[in-house]
């Protein structure tokens, strides 16, 4: 398929070509408010198509490519008819890292055995007054990556994504929590009860409501509640903030910007992740890019389009859809700790086999303060300056060292470069949250506000 | 087609299946700055089958295969006699309707060339670059889409539509030192190719609303009498009451069914809130929703009580309420779930003047940057603000940003004015993974007696 469609673009006067072609067959089942629920299949297959032609970039993409070939190449040759002029260097064929993308228990479990693994959280996580929802999801795909420079990969790929949330409603007072395992592989017995021991922990800490703290105090963000503490960051460090000229650290490679003992590295080769792969989606070779170290800026994420016209190369970040064009993201975010001695070292696949505390060791330093597990509204707003500023949608208050009950009605406010030139610790609780690998963070100054209703 | 469907459905030993195909063409051109990013356009196809056995949950196949029709039917089937039920899944009667609708293309988008989508999003992009030499950075973008749609079910009911959708949005960013602003503007509706033209004024005022907003001050945080806009009245609706009414939320939970008892008082007795997704023209609008059941006006808060929400077939059955047409998904990927379609809270009385005439100190607060709901606290982003003086507009404000609880805040609304207007933004709504659903809202200017206003947030580094 993507050969032929390569040998069309040239045929019709592309210059040179890339394409993608991703073939997935998603397996989920969802229990809701503790039975279950639905059982539902996805197979998914398309192209993306991208031809330089007269020197200009063009993208088109299909889900009915089968039917009709011609039609995707004349698209791309239209699209690119107004398409951006760019020089896109296409990389060649070269050796690719071995990953482990394929994981035969994961594409092998039965429906039956899926449904067991949801009924087996569900009963974890069963308790009167409250509802629980649980989702399996399992999926196998296929991915093919090819170019006119002679690049030509493919590899399959299994992931699972195992979630539960709980809902509780007292009164008006409507507490949500939730927690998940991602990999490529299932999710042993161990990890299981790590979801349930997650949810229930926090849940039972969250019975109380107790009243907010005010003004600069120390806060512990944990795997969760860093979000918004690095949302800046990572748009910063993405090679197209850097050509857009919206990131305060384009200009600061080689600069000390953060505390000695943070690093930052995107590991695309991180054993057991879903979002691990030998290559991108632009046939460039997959490897570690650190970001960060020991707090020095070394660098940015690109795909070959933002490498081109920054005049670097890609560093193996291009993403691609179906439907637009490749764009530059990120892979596995690795959060370092150096102060511990234990390098960038992170836990593989798996999470520790014993219970990870709340806080990860954290509280007992702490004489009063609070530890943000969620915040509503990161994402909104001025991003890039720095600046954060949330209501809190899970925190909990610390006292003399213990979470003495959840608050509601508090904001925190602060500026992540700020905050992050100090880091006051890190817990022990280094797990993965989503794509991103992390222990809770101490930080220092955090404004804590009251949003008493008036 | 139409026989391929009933065929595909006969062979299926299900009590209930239904099956839905799209064939959906968009194209989308965007710039950034004088850039051009990308002028794509793409075909998406694809299938989807439900399927319910006696005593059985949901069985569900999505696919991009067209001519695996029939074994996604049988494979549905298989998958709804894997999931054992003890109280079984029921779904409301909803009469069959047959039906072929077009819904006004206002200008087949897919007759025009790409070419001419380009210059138009081009032409709109330059007005915001012209505005001042402090617009540092712009974002236009220009999408649309028409979906051929099918529905069958086994119960008798054949859809076939044309649905459209076009949007025109842009972003202007101003700086100056090191102070960036940002203006929004964007447009959306469910017709074609000639809503979007003469739209160069609305990208022109985000820009300069942009530049403005670098001379403003920040608004001063704390407790005053709020004003929104039309938009924001519209957003904080959808956002903070709307989702709470979407019936799959409280009707296998007993505690959230008791905080959204109908019959309970949300508001004063101005207050009327619905959503109605036949309205004609707009981001929400259908004549049927995915279930193959018709849009309506549903009456959600009606003089302050709630009086209704808004149903699946399942979620009406099991709460013995009657579907309301709010079934929806986003494309064939997903299984039809309960949505809002266009939220809107219902004309008041008298002028904008009127509302603010006797507030000696208030925030005027319009459009929105976003929202977000926890449930009942919420926080939106306004797009820029106007503080009030002695019953009058007066100076821009920015970073104004309003939280609170939607039970306290729905109670302070005492003032409703009777400029109601529907919201034309693009955009959409996500829920459960499906995003983004077209939706919009609409309301008059809405008068809160006392709001908490935040905006003073550290300085950047």
């Amino acid at each position: 398929m993507i050969e032929r469609l390569l040998e069309q673009a040239r045929r019709r006067g592309a210059g040179t070509a890339d394409a993608l072609w991703r073939r997935s067959e998603r397996t989920s089942v969802a229990f809701e408010f503790g039975r279950l629920k639905a059982a539902g299949v996805t197979e998914e297959a398309g192209v993306n198509l991208r031809v330089v032609s007269g020197g200009r970039v063009g993208v088109a993409g299909s889900t009915a490519v089968a039917a009709a070939p011609d039609e995707l190449v004349s698209r791309a040759l239209a699209s690119a008819e107004l398409g951006a002029e760019l020089t896109l260097a296409f990389p060649s064929r070269t050796p690719l890292p071995h990953v482990p993308t394929f994981f035969a228990a994961a594409a092998g479990a039965s429906l039956d055995a899926l449904i067991e693994l949801g009924a087996g959280l569900v009963a974890q996580l069963a308790r009167d007054g409250c509802q629980v929802n649980v989702s399996v999801e399992r999926e196998l795909a296929e991915t093919r990556v090819a170019n006119s420079a002679g690049a030509d990969s493919s590899y399959q790929s299994t992931g699972v994504v195992v979630s539960a949330d709980l809902w509780r409603v007292a009164g008006d007072d409507v507490l949500v929590l939730g927690d998940a395992f991602e990999g490529a592989d299932l999710p042993s017995a161990a990890d299981v009860a790590r979801i349930a021991q997650s949810v229930n922990t926090r849940l039972d800490l969250a019975l109380k409501v107790t009243d907010p703290p005010e003004g600069a105090l120390p806060v512990i963000f944990t795997p969760a509640g860093l979000t918004a503490v690095l949302l800046p960051l990572t748009q910063a460090l993405s090679g197209k903030a850097v050509l857009q000229g919206i990131s305060p650290l384009a200009a600061k490679v080689g600069e000390q910007m953060f505390d000695p003992a943070f690093s930052l590295t995107d590991d695309a080769l991180a054993p057991g992740r879903a979002s691990s792969r030998p290559v991108d989606d632009e046939c460039v070779p997959s490897r570690a890019t650190c970001l960060v170290q020991r707090g020095v800026v070394q660098g940015f994420i690109y795909d070959l389009e933002t490498a081109a016209r920054a005049g670097t190369m890609s560093t193996g970040h291009g993403q691609r859809a179906i439907f637009s064009k490749p764009v530059v993201g990120y892979t596995n975010l690795i959060i370092g700790d150096e102060g511990r001695g234990k390098g960038d070292g992170y836990s593989v696949g798996a999470w520790h086999a014993v219970p990870l505390q709340l806080g990860g060791g954290l509280l007992g330093d702490i004489a009063d303060g609070l530890l943000v597990d969620d915040l509503i509204g990161v994402g909104q707003g001025n991003v890039s300056g720095g600046a954060f500023s949330h209501p809190v949608a899970l925190a909990y208050r610390i006292r003399r060292g213990e979470i003495v009950g959840r608050v509601k009605d508090a904001a925190v406010a602060g500026n992540s470069y700020d905050l992050l030139q100090r880091i006051a610790g890190f817990g022990s609780d280094r797990r993965w949250y989503g794509a991103r690998n992390t222990p809770s963070v101490l930080l220092e100054g955090v404004s804590v506000t009251r949003r008493a209703a008036p | 087609m139409k026989d391929r469907l009933t065929d595909a459905l006969a062979a299926s030993r299900a009590d209930f299946t239904e099956i839905r195909l799209e064939r959906t063409w968009t194209s989308a051109v965007s710039f950034r700055g004088r850039r051009l990013e990308a002028a794509t356009a793409s075909e998406d196809q694809g299938g989807f089958v439900r399927t319910l056995h006696r005593g059985c949950g949901w069985g569900v196949a999505a696919f991009t295969s067209l001519d695996q029709l029939p074994a996604m039917v049988a494979r549905a089937g298989e998958l709804s006699r894997a999931v054992r039920l003890e109280r079984p899944i029921r779904l409301a009667e909803v009469p069959p309707h047959q039906a072929d609708a077009v819904l006004d293309l206002d200008g087949d988008v897919r007759g025009v060339p790409l070419a001419e989508k380009k210059r138009l999003i081009e032409a709109y992009n330059s007005e915001m670059l012209a505005v001042s030499d402090r617009v540092v950075d712009t974002v236009a973008s220009y999408h649309d889409a028409v979906t051929e749609y099918w529905y069958v079910n086994s119960e008798g009911t054949v859809l076939h539509e044309l649905r459209p959708e076009v949007t025109v949005s842009g972003s202007a960013v101003a700086r100056r030192d090191g102070i960036i602003e940002k203006g929004l503007e964007s447009f959306g509706l469910r017709r074609g190719w000639r809503s979007v033209q003469d739209r160069a004024a609305g990208f022109r005022r985000a820009a300069e609303r942009a530049v403005a907003l670098l001379d403003a001050p920040r608004v001063k945080g704390g407790t005053y009498p709020v004003v929104l806009d039309p938009e924001l009245a519209g957003v904080f609706i959808h956002e903070a009451f709307g989702h709470l009414s979407e019936a799959d939320f409280i009707y296998e939970n007993p505690q959230a069914r008791e905080m959204m008892t109908l019959g309970r008082r949300f508001g004063k007795p101005l207050l009327n809130v619905g959503d109605n997704g036949a309205a004609a023209g707009l981001r929400g609008t259908l004549p049927f929703d995915d279930e193959g059941t018709p849009t309506q006006d549903t009456p959600l808060i009606r003089a302050g009580v709630l009086v209704g929400r808004l149903h699946s077939r399942e979620t009406a059955a099991a709460l013995g309420e009657h579907p309301t047409g709010n079934a929806r998904a986003t494309s064939f990927r997903y299984p039809p779930i309960v949505r809002m379609t266009n939220t809107y809270i219902a004309n008041g009385r008298g002028s904008f003047a009127d509302l603010i005439k006797d507030i000696p100190l208030g925030v005027y607060a319009c459009s929105a940057f976003g929202g977000q709901t926890l449930l009942e606290n919420f926080s939106f982003t306004a797009a820029y603000g106007h503080m009030i003086r002695d019953g009058q507009v007066a100076e821009l404000v920015k970073d104004v940003v309003i939280a609170g609880n939607l039970f306290q805040t729905l109670d302070r609304i005492e003032r409703i004015a009777g400029d109601f207007r529907w919201n034309e933004m693009g955009g959409g709504c996500g829920k459960g993974g499906q995003f983004p659903l077209p939706v919009t809202e609409g309301a008059p200017h809405v008068r809160i007696e006392e709001a908490l206003v935040g905006g003073d947030v550290p300085d950047a580094a």
